[in-house]
This record gives C-alpha cells, sequence and structure tokens, in this order.
C-alpha cells in the first residue's frame, strides 16, 4: 500500500532530524552535570558535546553513572548542577516530554497494545497531527526501517532485531532533536548484535540524527561511536575518536577497559624510559615529561613485535629481552604470553650481543615481569615459537601516563 | 503421558482417577449438591410455578435495586481502586503500608460488623447523621445506603486485582510516552489503561457478583422494606422466613446462574487477561 503521493521527494538521504533556524554544530551539550542518589554520587562534573550528525559512545562499567546522563538528557532524572542543552536552548528545566528527545530503551518498551504503524504513528497522534500526514510519514519509516511486511503486527510478534527498528522509527516519527540509546543491544545474543549495529550505524549515517549510545562493550563502542566518551565511576576519563582513546589512552583506565593492554612502571631519563635495567628510546613521548618523572608506560598486545634474534624491525623499537612462556591460537590471531627480563645488568661488552643468557623462567628464580603480545596469522606462521624460547621484546607503539600515586593529582 | 503410566501400575496410573475423584467425591456434598438442590427444588411445582413466582412484582424489584446498586458500588470501586492502585504502587510516602492495610481490611471484617459500622456514622444518631438529619438529608434506610455498604465490603477486591499489574508493569513505557511527547493524561490513556483492560474487567466482575450477593451489612443498612430497600438476598431470607419458599428459591437460582456466569466469563477470560500482563 504505497502512499499516492509523497510530501518529500524520494532522496535516501533525507534528515529525519528537526529543521533548525540555528546551525550551531552542536547538537546536544551536557555542561558540569553532577548527580548524587542518597548521597552517593553518581556523576562529577561531565562535560560533552555532540555534534550535528554525530553519534557519541558513553561508555562504561556497570554502575560508571552512564545511564544517569542518558536519562538527564532525556528529562527523566533531574542534575543537581549542570545544565542540558539542545541545539542552543537549555534545556535543563523542561519536562521529558517538552524535550523533544529520543530514547531508545533496552527493553525497547514498545506499546503493547498497539500494532507497529500505531506505535510509530503515536508521536504524531499525541501531536494531533492531520491523519494523512500520519499515514505518510508511518509509511514512509516503515519503509526506512524494512518492516513493510510487518506493519499489522503486535510487538510480541517480533524479533529483538525488528522491535528495536520500530522503537527507532517511532522516535524518528515526530523528528527528535537527538537520539538515546541506553545498551541497545544488551538483549540480544552475540552473532545479532554484530548484525544489527551495522545497520543501525547504517541507519543513522543515512537519516543524520545526532546520537548517543550507552555500552559496556568496548568491540560495541569502536564500531558504532564516530567518538567515544570513556566514563568511569562517575566521571569522564577521556572523550576522543575511537582512534584516539584505543591508540592514545588518557589514563591507565581507559587503556586497560578499551581493550587489552600491558602496563610498565617507568622513569623518564633523557628523552627515554627507564623500566628496571630496560631503556625505552621515547624521544617525542617524554617530551610532556620532566627528568625522573614516575610514568605508566601502557601498550597493546598487538604493538609487541618480538623477534628470535636481536633483529625488530625498524618501525620497533627494543624493549627488553624475553623468554616465551605461553602461546595459544585465540581464533583469528596467536597470544603470547612473555616474561620480560627488567632486571638484567649487561656485562661489558654483552649490549651487542643480541640475546644475552636468560635465566628467569626457571623455577627457582621466577623474576621478570609478564606481558602479553598478540600476532596475526600470517606472521604466527612463518615464525613459529615455543614455550621457553629466548626473544628480543620491541614496541612500535605505545603511550606514557603520569603516575600518579594519589587519585587527587589527577 | 503414556510412558509415565506405564511406569506406575502395569500400564495404569492408578493415583491419577483415585485423585481426582477424591476431589469430586468431597466436592459433591459441600458444593455441588446445594447448588443442585436449589435447582430441584426450584422448578419441583413445574417451570409455570417458577416463572410466576420470579415475576412477581416484588421479586423483580429486588433483583433489580441488587444491580443498580451492585452497579453503581462497582462503577466507584473500580475508578477509586484504579485510583489507590496507581497513587500507592507509584508514590512512596509515610503511612503508605499503612493505608495498604487498611484498604485491605475490608475482606477481613464481618459483614455485619461493616453494616453496624455504617450505621453508627450515617445513622440518624450517628456521627455524620445527627448533622445530616435536621437538614432533611437521610442516608440510612435508602437505595443510597445499599450503595455505601457495598461500596465498604467490596472495597479492596478491585484493588487487589489492579495494583499487582500496577507494580509488574514496566516504568519504561510509561517514560517511552513521555520522551515521545505525551502528557501524563496521554500517556495514562493510550499506555497505562490498556495495559490494565484485562485487571480492570476482573476486577468489575469480582466487584459485581460479591456485591449482589451481600446480605450481612445491607440488611443493618437498607431496613429490609420492600419494594423500597430490599435486595435479592434480602428477598431470599424474608421470602424464607415467611414460608414461601418457592418465592425463595427462584430469585436464588437467579443469582446462582449470575454468579455462575460472572466466574465463566472470568476463568474464560483468563488467556485475554494473561496476554495483558506478559508484555508488561
Amino acid at each position: 500500500m504505497k502512499p499516492q503521493m509523497k510530501l518529500v521527494p524520494d532522496d535516501p538521504h533525507i534528515s529525519w532530524a528537526p529543521e533548525r533556524a540555528e546551525k550551531t554544530g552542536v547538537a546536544a551539550s551536557v555542561r558540569s552535570i553532577s548527580k548524587r542518589f542518597k548521597k552517593v554520587p553518581v556523576l562529577d562534573d561531565v562535560s560533552f558535546d555532540v555534534a550535528e550528525g554525530e553519534s557519541l559512545v558513553l561508555l562504561g562499567a556497570s554502575g560508571s553513572g552512564k545511564t544517569t546522563i542518558l536519562r538527564i538528557i532525556a528529562g527523566l532524572e533531574q542534575p543537581d548542577t549542570g545544565r542540558v542543552i539542545l541545539h542552543g536552548k537549555d534545556v535543563t528545566d523542561l519536562p521529558a516530554r517538552e524535550r523533544g528527545v529520543g530514547v531508545i530503551f533496552q527493553s525497547y518498551a514498545l506499546f503493547p497494545r498497539m500494532t507497529v504503524e500505531k506505535n510509530i504513528a503515536y508521536g504524531l497522534k499525541i501531536r494531533h497531527r492531520r491523519r494523512k500526514e500520519r499515514r505518510e510519514t508511518v509509511d514512509r519509516l516503515i519503509e526506512l526501517v524494512q518492516l513493510e511486511k510487518h506493519r499489522k503486527k503486535y510487538p510480541w510478534q517480533l524479533s529483538g532485531g525488528q522491535q528495536q527498528r520500530v522503537a527507532i522509527a517511532r522516535t524518528l516519527a515526530y523528528k527528535p532533536q537527538v537520539l538515546l540509546f541506553d545498551e541497545p543491544f544488551g538483549a540480544l545474543d552475540a552473532q545479532t548484535r554484530v548484525h544489527l549495529r551495522r545497520e543501525i550505524r547504517a541507519l543513522l549515517k543515512q537519516v543524520k540524527v545526532p546520537s548517543i549510545f550507552i555500552t559496556h562493550d568496548q568491540e560495541e563502542a569502536l564500531e558504532l561511536g564516530d567518538r567515544i566518551a570513556v566514563l568511569n565511576e562517575g566521571h569522564l576519563e577521556q572523550v576522543g575518536t575511537p582512534d584516539d582513546v584505543y591508540n592514545h589512552p588518557a589514563t591507565e583506565y581507559v587503556a586497560t577497559f578499551l581493550g587489552a593492554a600491558n602496563l610498565l612502571l617507568g622513569v623518564v631519563t633523557r628523552g627515554s624510559v627507564e623500566i628496571g635495567t630496560a631503556r625505552l628510546p621515547a624521544e617525542k613521548e617524554t617530551r610532556r615529561f620532566r627528568d625522573g618523572q614516575s610514568v605508566k608506560l601502557v601498550f597493546r598486545p598487538e604493538d609487541v613485535c618480538l623477534s628470535p634474534d636481536a633483529n625488530l624491525p625498524e618501525t620497533c623499537r627494543r624493549l627488553a629481552n624475553g623468554v616465551i612462556e605461553e602461546v595459544s591460537f585465540v581464533g583469528s590471531y596467536e597470544r603470547l604470553n612473555v616474561r620480560l627480563d627488567l632486571a638484567h645488568r649487561p656485562q661489558t661488552g654483552e649490549l651487542t650481543a643480541p640475546l644475552y643468557q636468560v635465566t628467569i623462567n626457571t623455577p627457582e628464580k621466577m623474576v621478570g615481569v609478564p606481558i602479553m603480545a598478540t600476532r596475526p596469522k600470517p606472521e604466527a606462521n612463518t615464525t613459529r615459537y615455543k614455550t621457553g624460547d629466548r626473544v628480543a621484546v620491541g614496541l612500535t607503539s605505545f603511550s606514557l601516563l603520569p603516575n600518579y600515586t594519589l587519585a587527587r593529582q589527577r | 503421558m503414556k510412558l509415565t503410566a506405564v511406569r506406575h501400575v502395569r500400564g495404569y496410573d492408578v493415583a491419577r482417577p483415585v485423585s481426582i475423584g477424591v476431589v469430586l467425591v468431597i466436592m459433591l456434598p459441600l458444593v455441588f449438591l446445594p447448588l443442585l438442590s436449589i435447582f430441584i427444588y426450584g422448578t419441583s411445582k413445574g417451570l409455570g410455578a417458577f416463572w410466576s413466582s420470579l415475576t412477581a412484582p416484588e421479586a423483580i424489584f429486588a433483583l433489580k435495586l441488587s444491580l443498580v446498586t451492585s452497579f453503581w458500588a462497582t462503577v466507584f470501586n473500580v475508578v477509586f481502586g484504579l485510583l489507590a492502585a496507581y497513587v500507592l504502587s507509584r508514590h512512596d510516602f509515610w503511612g503508605r503500608n499503612a493505608v495498604i492495610v487498611t484498604i485491605s481490611l475490608p475482606t477481613a471484617i464481618p459483614t455485619a460488623v461493616a453494616g453496624f459500622a455504617l450505621l453508627l456514622l450515617w445513622g440518624p444518631y450517628g456521627t455524620l447523621g445527627r448533622l445530616l438529619n435536621p437538614q432533611g438529608v437521610q442516608v440510612m434506610f435508602t437505595p443510597y445506603a445499599i450503595i455505601l455498604a457495598n461500596i465498604f465490603v467490596t472495597f479492596p477486591l478491585a484493588f487487589g486485582v489492579i495494583k499487582p499489574v500496577f507494580d509488574t508493569m514496566s516504568r519504561s513505557l510509561e517514560e517511552a510516552s513521555a520522551t515521545i511527547g505525551a502528557t501524563r493524561w496521554q500517556t495514562f490513556w493510550h499506555v497505562t489503561l490498556p495495559s490494565l483492560r484485562g485487571a480492570i474487567v476482573s476486577g468489575a466482575l469480582l466487584t459485581f457478583a460479591r456485591a449482589v450477593g451481600e446480605f450481612g451489612s445491607t440488611i443493618l443498612v437498607s431496613g429490609n422494606l420492600a419494594l423500597r430497600t430490599q435486595t435479592a438476598p434480602l428477598y431470599i431470607f424474608a421470602k424464607f422466613n415467611e414460608g414461601q419458599i418457592e418465592a425463595a428459591n427462584a430469585i436464588a437460582i437467579v443469582l446462582a446462574l449470575l454468579s455462575f456466569v460472572i466466574f465463566s466469563v472470568l476463568f474464560f477470560a483468563r488467556d485475554w487477561l494473561e496476554f495483558e500482563t506478559q508484555e508488561a
């Protein structure tokens, strides 16, 4: 049943975002939000912006306060201090229904007594739009989310993914200021999850509505977000592009929460980092630290390069020697546990020798620091390692974080 | 089914017919036979006699009065039960549990006590009645007294059915409605109320069934005046006292059939009612 006439010409890139007089470029802005629940602080001075058409992911463990932020933006919760600004308008004191925000709840919250069509038309119905306008919008949206065959069905007759698409269409119908997704894939199995988030990503690129996602899944965050905001116990640790937060984590928490990370303690010494007896040249990275400052060296398992002789690739900076402790295949890559020797004091002339005798893995002398490394399959197939092999260990990239002993020094 | 039966006693599960039989045998003298006897005695003098006792003006009036007073009591208690369930389920306030207990009390209070309490309040010498009487307002011994008595004794029924549905209803439905832009009233009308439909229907039927059969409180507050304040159960009682068994019996049959219909609807509408809650 296609409509005879369409108000807007069929353009795949039609925007469902509301028209605005003022184009500030910032769709939503959260300024210094703080919130306590019965004296327990849940949010502490959180601020971030979402640009027009951008999707931002709020990433955090459960209890980090991410759902509270979402509810505050939606108007379902009041902040103790701070403002919420949507498209230049301060909405902090407006009730939820006057904010024009689209929330996709984790449970989808579709109205059980309404069909797919009626669910989608609800926003227009309560705005007393004409029947004709309602029908045209619903037709377009049902086409957009590809539910033509299911328009007369009730929510309980739909799969999780279909329900979610109805929930999105239901919010798009009234051209929301911003879309808020509360753990959108939490209730789905792993396979559907991956499939759906690609679908949603594509859909959002098409409708160009700024969106905020909430998740505790770092993989999901990296895939869905134009930018990621990492939240830890109520404060923002870092906001940045997926590349930023993954490759240049600003804090130890970000480094360890987004994927696996190795952490070593070191001291800055004239353009390099001293970790035990090892010396890692880091001219650029140490620039913002002073000599003698204690730092944390953070690097990802995939940034570790190994060599059975001392010939590490040129992109790799040598860290130390080590011994392979364990080799395991994890599907698409190989994972290696390596124990680094960071206590060896080289004898004179020994530095030239590529690999000195490493004695750290004898049962009596379990010294050294374990790290994790991963290698892609082709590399793993060319050079095979087994437990006990001695290797030179280098790093292709790493980041340095100040090592504060007290949290409040942050 | 067959497999488990084989495992019991050589192809036949004895426990099954025995347990079913025990239930039926116990129910026979306690429920089935009394009900059956109403029908047997009521029609023993022929259907003509039954019909004429049923169409006696007093009988018709008593039935009508019962239905009308029960109807208004039901309307009031469903609306109030809905409001009370909403308030007590959504808002936490000091003394909330005390209110819940108080609302539920009439289930346990003997109906004669309920009638007596109403008399003490509204009667000519009651706390309120003393003030109203000089104004010419007389509540007791009128149909309004019967409605008041019905409201009192059926007070917790609708509330008791609706409140659990409110308690288990997901808040996110109402929150979704609010973020979409609905006012509280629109949310209640379009989202909350449809989910409560089953609970409202069953609450109303229970209330109505209970109110139609109310006797103990009604006899105290109504004065039991034929053609004025005599409800169907009171009519049965009065005719029985006068020795007119057939007249009493005819109305008894009607009341028995009415409750049978009401509970059949409740039972067979259960699938439909459960559908309401499953998606909440």
